[in-house]
C-alpha cells in the first residue's frame, strides 16, 4: 500500500505537497476565469465582425495556409510541453529542458508569423482603428497573441530556473502550471481558427 | 520631465530590492514597525484588519457622497450641487460603495473568520492575500485621485457608452473610473480563487462539505460568482480604455460599434455582482440568527442548496437590467421570468431563518438587531425586485426613484445591515475586545429609522414620476414633500454611522480581553482564543459533527485534536506584492494622462517584480511546540 | 512496475497516449480546413460541424494533455464545466442581442 501510495506521488510530483496541490486548483480556477474573459472578447468580436465600414473583409483578408502553418505549429507546441511534463515524472531533466526549448521556439514561430499577418492587414487598410471589425480582431486576436508572449517569458523563465535547481517540489508544479497555461493557450486558438478565420473565409 | 522622474524613481525601487537598503539601523527600525508589518503581512488576519478599515473609510467617504446629494435634494430649484459636480458625485457614491466599501468589508470578514471556520491555519495563497488587498488599494486610491487631479467620472456607477466615449466625457474621470476598477478588479479575482482553494483544499479533517457553517457556504458561491462574473467586467473596461485611449471602436455606431456590447458586458458582471455582496449576508444573519437563538440552523441542507441555486440563476438574469433597451418581448420574457424565479431559493432562507428562531432562546443584542432589522427590510427590498422584474411594469419603473429604492432597500437593507451584524458579532474575534452594547442599539435604532426615512418614500417618488440621476425635480408638493423627508432621513444613518464609529475608537482604549467564546457560539472560529494567535490552532480539530464546536460543549469535551502537536509551518512576511500593485498603480497612472512612457515603465516594473518572486526561494519559518507550550503556561499562570 | 526513481511502464505508456491524442487533432483540424477550403459544404451545416470538430478537439485537450483523465480532476472538470457554460451564455447572449 505505502509503496503504491509513493509510486502515485513519484508520478505526479506537481501535486505531491499541499503547495502544489493548491497551485494546480488554483490555477484551473484561474483558467476558468479566463475561459469567460475570452467568451466575451469572441461575443464581441462575432457580434461586430460584419461592420467592416467598407475596408477589406474577413473573406478578403485571411489566408488559410498562413493559418494552418500557424496551427499547426502552435498545436506541436502543445504536444512538446506535455512531452515535457511527461519528461518531469521520469525525472528527465535533460527530457524536460529539450522539450520546453523546442516549445518556446515553435511558440516563437507562431507569433513571428502572427504578426507578419498583422502587418500585412495593415497594409491591406484593416487597423485597429479602420472599423469595428478591426477593432474586435485585433482585440480578440491581440489577446491571444498577448497570452502567447507572456507564456513564452514564463517558460523561459522556467527553463533557467530548472537547470539551476532541478527537478523539485518546488520548480515541479511551476513547470506543470505553466505547460497547462500553455494548453489553454492553444484550447483558445482552435476557437480562433475555426470562429474568426474558418468561419470568416466562408462569409 | 514626468518619464525621467519615474525612471529616477524606478532605478531607486530596483536598487532598494536589490541591495536591500543601505543604512542598517534604519532599516531595523523600518522592519518592526507596525506598518511594515502591516504593508508585509501575509497572516488573513491581519489582512483582515486592512480590508476591513479600508472599507471603513470608504463606506465613509461614500457616505458624505450620500449627504451632499441628499443636501441637493432636499429642495427643489437648490443650487447647492448642480450639473456635472452632481453627476461626478453620483457615481462616486456608487462606485464607492459597491467596489470600495462593501466588497472589502466582506473580504475583512471573509479573512478573518473562513478560515477559523474551517479549522485551517490559513487561507491557500499567503502571497496572493498581501497581494489582492494592496491591488484593491492601489485601485481604490486611483479612482479617487480623480477628485483632486482633473474630475471625477461621471456617467455614472454604469458607466453606459456612448456617454462614456471621449466625444460626451472628453476629461479623464471615466478612464480614472476605468483603470481604478481595472486594478482593483485583479484584486477581487485573485482573492475569490484564494477562497476557493482554501474552501476546497484545507479543511480540517472531518469538516466535510455539509458541515461547514453557512458563512463559509456563502463565501465559498460567493468567490466563484465572482471568478466567472468579474472577467466580463475586464473585457467591458479594456474595451472601453480601448475606445477612450487607442481609438478603437467597439462603441462608436459610425465606425459599426454597438453601444449595446457595453451594456450587456457591464450586466453579465454587474447582476452577479449584487448576489456577490448579498451572498455573504445571507451567511452572516444565518450564523448570527442561529448563534443568538440558541438554535442549530433550520434546514441547513436547502439553505446550501438555495444559495448554490441563487449563484447559478444570478448568471441568467442580466437582461433584466435592459429591458428597456429594445430587444423584444421573447428575450425580456425569458430574463423575467427567470428573475422571478431567484425569488423562491431567496424565500426558503428566509423562513429558515424564521423557523430557526421560532421556538429558540433569543438574544436581543446588537448583532442580532441588526439580523432582526436585516430580515423584513431585505424582504421588502426583494418584493420590489419581483415587481421591477415584470417587464411590461419595468417599463414604468425603469430609470426612476422606485429602482433607487428597491436596490438601496436590498444594499442597505441588506448588505450593510448584515456587515454590522457581522462587525458586532465577530469584533472580539478579530480584535480581542467587544463593542459596546449601549452604544450598539443606539447605532441600530438611528440608523433603521433613518434607512427608512429616507428609502420609503423614494418608492411613491418613482411612482410619481421623479427619474433618478436628475440633480433637481418641479415645485410640486408630491416632490418637494417626500424629497424632504427623505433628506431628513439620512441625518439618522448619519448619526449612527457616526455612532458606529465611536464605538469602534473606544473599543479600543480599552483592554484587549475578550474570551475566547463570549457569545456561547457554534462554530469552530469560537474554538481559538480572541483574538486567534498568528499560527490559528494549536492543533488541528477532528471533526465529527456539524456545529462540533456546540457539540463539544454540550458534551462537556474539548474538540479532539487531529494530529500530535508539532512544529508548524508559517510562511513569510514579503513586500513584494506591494511593489508589484505600486507598479500597476504607475501604469494606470500613465495611461490615464497618456504618458505611455510612465505605462510602459510601470508595466515593466510589474513583470520584472513577478519574475523576481518566481526565482524567490523563501521556504517561511517554523514555531515549534516548546513556543506553544511556553504561551500556554503563561496564559494559565 | 519500477519504482527506484518513479520512472515506470506507466510513465512510457503516456507518451503514445499523447502522440495518438495529437494525431486524431491534427486529423481534426485538417477535416476543419478541408471542408473550408473546398466548400464542399453549405454555411447552415458548416457552422455546427466545426463548433463540434472545435469541440471535440478541445476536450481531447483537456483530457489528455491537461490531465483531466486523471484522479483528483473532479474540481477542475467541475470549474471548467461551470467556465464553459457561462463562457457560452455570455458570448450567445452578446451575439444575439
Amino acid at each position: 500500500m505505502a509503496q503504491q501510495e509513493k509510486t502515485e506521488t513519484m508520478e505526479h510530483l506537481e501535486s505531491a505537497t499541499l503547495e502544489g496541490k493548491n497551485k494546480v486548483l488554483g490555477f484551473w480556477l484561474f483558467l476558468a476565469a479566463e475561459t469567460v474573459l475570452f467568451a466575451c472578447l469572441f461575443g464581441t468580436y462575432l457580434a461586430l465582425k460584419g461592420r467592416n465600414m467598407g475596408g477589406p473583409t474577413a473573406q478578403e483578408l485571411f489566408d488559410l495556409t498562413l493559418v494552418a502553418v500557424a496551427t499547426g505549429l502552435l498545436l506541436t507546441s502543445s504536444l512538446t510541453s506535455v512531452l515535457a511534463v511527461n519528461a518531469m515524472n521520469l525525472r528527465k531533466l535533460k527530457g524536460v529542458i529539450f522539450w520546453l526549448v523546442v516549445t518556446v521556439l515553435l511558440g516563437l514561430g507562431f507569433l513571428i508569423l502572427e504578426i507578419y499577418e498583422f502587418i500585412h492587414y495593415t497594409h491591406m487598410g484593416h487597423t485597429f482603428v479602420s472599423s469595428a471589425f478591426g477593432s474586435a480582431f485585433y482585440t480578440l486576436v491581440g489577446t491571444h497573441g498577448a497570452h502567447v508572449t507572456f507564456g513564452l517569458f514564463w517558460i523561459v523563465g522556467l527553463i533557467i530556473q530548472v537547470a539551476q535547481r532541478g527537478i523539485t517540489k518546488e520548480t515541479a508544479p511551476k513547470v506543470f502550471l505553466s505547460t497547462l497555461y500553455w494548453h489553454f493557450i492553444d484550447v483558445v486558438w482552435v476557437f480562433i481558427f475555426t470562429l474568426v478565420y474558418l468561419l470568416g473565409k466562408v462569409g | 520631465m514626468a518619464t525621467l522622474i519615474i525612471v529616477t524613481v524606478a532605478v531607486l525601487f530596483l536598487g532598494a530590492i536589490l541591495t536591500g537598503g543601505y543604512n542598517q539601523r534604519f532599516l531595523d527600525r523600518v522592519k518592526n514597525s507596525v506598518v511594515w508589518d502591516y504593508i508585509t503581512t501575509v497572516d488573513h488576519k491581519k489582512i483582515a484588519h486592512l480590508y476591513y478599515f479600508a472599507g471603513i473609510f470608504y463606506f465613509v467617504v461614500g457616505g458624505i457622497e450620500a449627504l451632499l446629494i441628499r443636501t441637493q435634494l432636499i429642495s427643489p430649484g437648490s443650487q447647492f450641487l448642480t450639473g456635472d459636480a452632481y453627476n461626478q458625485v453620483i457615481t462616486m457614491h456608487g462606485t464607492t460603495m459597491i467596489f470600495f466599501a462593501a466588497m472589502p468589508l466582506f473580504f475583512g470578514l471573509m479573512n478573518a473568520i473562513l478560515p477559523l471556520q474551517i479549522g485551517a491555519r490559513d487561507v491557500a495563497f499567503p502571497f496572493l492575500n498581501n497581494f489582492g488587498f494592496w491591488l484593491f488599494f492601489f485601485g481604490a486610491l486611483l479612482t479617487n485621485l480623480s477628485w483632486f487631479l482633473g474630475g471625477a467620472p461621471d456617467a455614472g456607477w454604469t458607466s453606459y457608452t456612448s456617454l462614456a466615449l471621449n466625444e460626451f466625457s472628453p476629461g479623464p474621470g471615466i478612464d480614472y473610473y476605468v483603470l481604478g476598477l481595472q486594478i482593483s478588479g485583479i484584486g477581487t479575482l485573485i482573492s475569490a480563487i484564494n477562497f476557493i482553494v482554501t474552501v476546497i483544499n484545507m479543511r480540517a479533517p472531518g469538516m466535510t462539505f455539509l458541515r461547514m457553517p453557512m458563512f463559509t457556504w456563502t463565501t465559498f458561491v460567493s468567490s466563484l460568482l465572482i471568478l466567472f462574473a468579474f472577467p466580463a467586467l475586464t473585457v467591458g473596461l479594456l474595451l472601453l480604455m480601448f475606445d477612450r485611449l487607442f481609438g478603437s471602436n467597439f462603441f462608436d455606431h459610425s465606425m459599426g460599434g454597438s453601444h449595446l456590447i457595453w451594456q450587456h458586458l457591464f450586466w453579465i458582471f454587474g447582476h452577479p455582482e449584487v448576489y456577490i455582496v448579498i451572498l455573504p449576508a445571507f451567511g452572516i444573519i444565518s450564523d448570527v440568527v442561529s448563534t443568538f437563538s440558541k438554535k442549530r440552523l433550520f434546514g441547513y441542507n436547502s439553505m446550501v442548496f438555495a444559495t448554490a441555486v441563487i449563484g447559478f440563476l444570478g448568471f441568467m438574469v442580466w437582461v433584466h437590467h435592459m429591458f428597456t433597451v429594445g430587444l423584444g418581448p421573447v428575450s425580456n420574457s425569458i430574463f423575467g421570468v427567470a428573475t422571478m424565479a431567484i425569488a423562491v431559493p431567496t424565500g426558503i432562507k428566509v423562513f429558515n431563518w424564521l423557523f430557526t428562531m421560532w421556538g429558540g432562546e433569543i438574544r436581543f443584542n446588537t448583532a442580532m438587531l441588526f439580523a432582526l432589522g436585516f430580515i423584513p427590510t431585505f424582504v421588502m427590498g426583494g418584493v420590489t425586485g419581483v415587481m421591477v422584474a415584470l417587464p411590461a411594469a419595468d417599463f414604468q419603473f425603469q430609470d426612476s426613484y422606485f429602482v433607487v429604492a428597491h436596490f438601496h432597500y436590498t444594499l442597505i437593507g441588506g448588505t450593510v445591515m448584515a456587515i454590522f451584524a457581522g462587525s458586532y458579532y465577530w469584533w472580539p474575534k478579530m480584535f480581542g475586545r467587544k463593542l459596546n452594547e449601549t452604544l450598539g442599539k443606539w447605532h441600530f435604532w438611528t440608523f433603521l429609522i433613518g434607512f427608512h426615512l429616507t428609502f420609503l418614500p423614494q418608492h411613491w417618488l418613482g411612482l410619481f414620476g421623479m427619474p433618478r440621476r436628475v440633480f433637481t425635480y418641479n415645485d410640486v408638493p408630491a416632490l418637494a414633500n417626500i424629497n424632504l423627508v427623505s433628506s431628513i432621513g439620512v441625518i439618522g444613518m448619519a448619526v449612527g454611522t457616526l455612532i458606529f464609529a465611536i464605538n469602534i475608537l473606544q473599543s479600543f482604549m480599552k483592554k484587549a480581553d475578550a474570551s475566547a467564546d463570549p457569545w456561547n457560539g457554534r462554530t469552530l472560529e469560537w474554538a481559538v482564543p480572541s483574538p486567534a494567535p498568528v499560527y490559528n490552532f494549536k492543533q488541528l480539530p477532528l471533526i465529527r459533527a456539524f456545529d462540533q464546536f456546540w457539540v463539544s460543549k454540550q458534551t462537556g469535551k474539548e474538540i479532539e485534536p487531529a494530529e500530535p502537536l508539532g512544529s508548524i509551518h508559517m510562511p513569510s512576511s514579503t513586500y513584494l506584492p506591494f511593489l508589484m500593485s505600486l507598479a500597476l498603480f504607475i501604469a494606470g497612472f500613465g495611461f490615464i494622462t497618456r504618458g505611455f512612457a510612465m505605462a510602459a515603465v510601470g508595466l515593466i516594473l510589474f513583470f520584472i517584480t513577478m519574475y523576481i518572486r518566481s526565482y524567490e526561494h523563501d521556504p517561511g519559518y517554523h514555531i515549534e511546540p516548546e513556543q506553544l507550550k511556553g504561551a500556554e503556561k503563561e496564559a494559565k499562570a | 512496475m519500477e519504482k527506484e526513481n518513479g520512472a515506470n511502464v506507466h510513465n512510457k505508456s503516456q507518451t503514445l497516449r499523447y502522440v495518438i491524442a495529437f494525431a486524431v487533432m491534427v486529423v481534426l483540424t485538417v477535416i476543419a480546413f478541408y471542408l473550408v477550403a473546398t466548400n464542399v459544404v453549405t454555411v447552415q451545416l458548416l457552422v455546427p460541424i466545426l463548433l463540434i470538430l472545435a469541440t471535440v478537439q478541445v476536450i481531447l485537450q483537456l483530457y489528455f494533455f491537461m490531465h483531466l483523465d486523471q484522479k483528483g480532476s473532479g474540481f477542475p472538470i467541475l470549474f471548467m464545466f461551470t467556465g464553459a457554460i457561462a463562457a457560452v451564455v455570455s458570448a450567445v447572449g452578446i451575439i444575439l442581442m
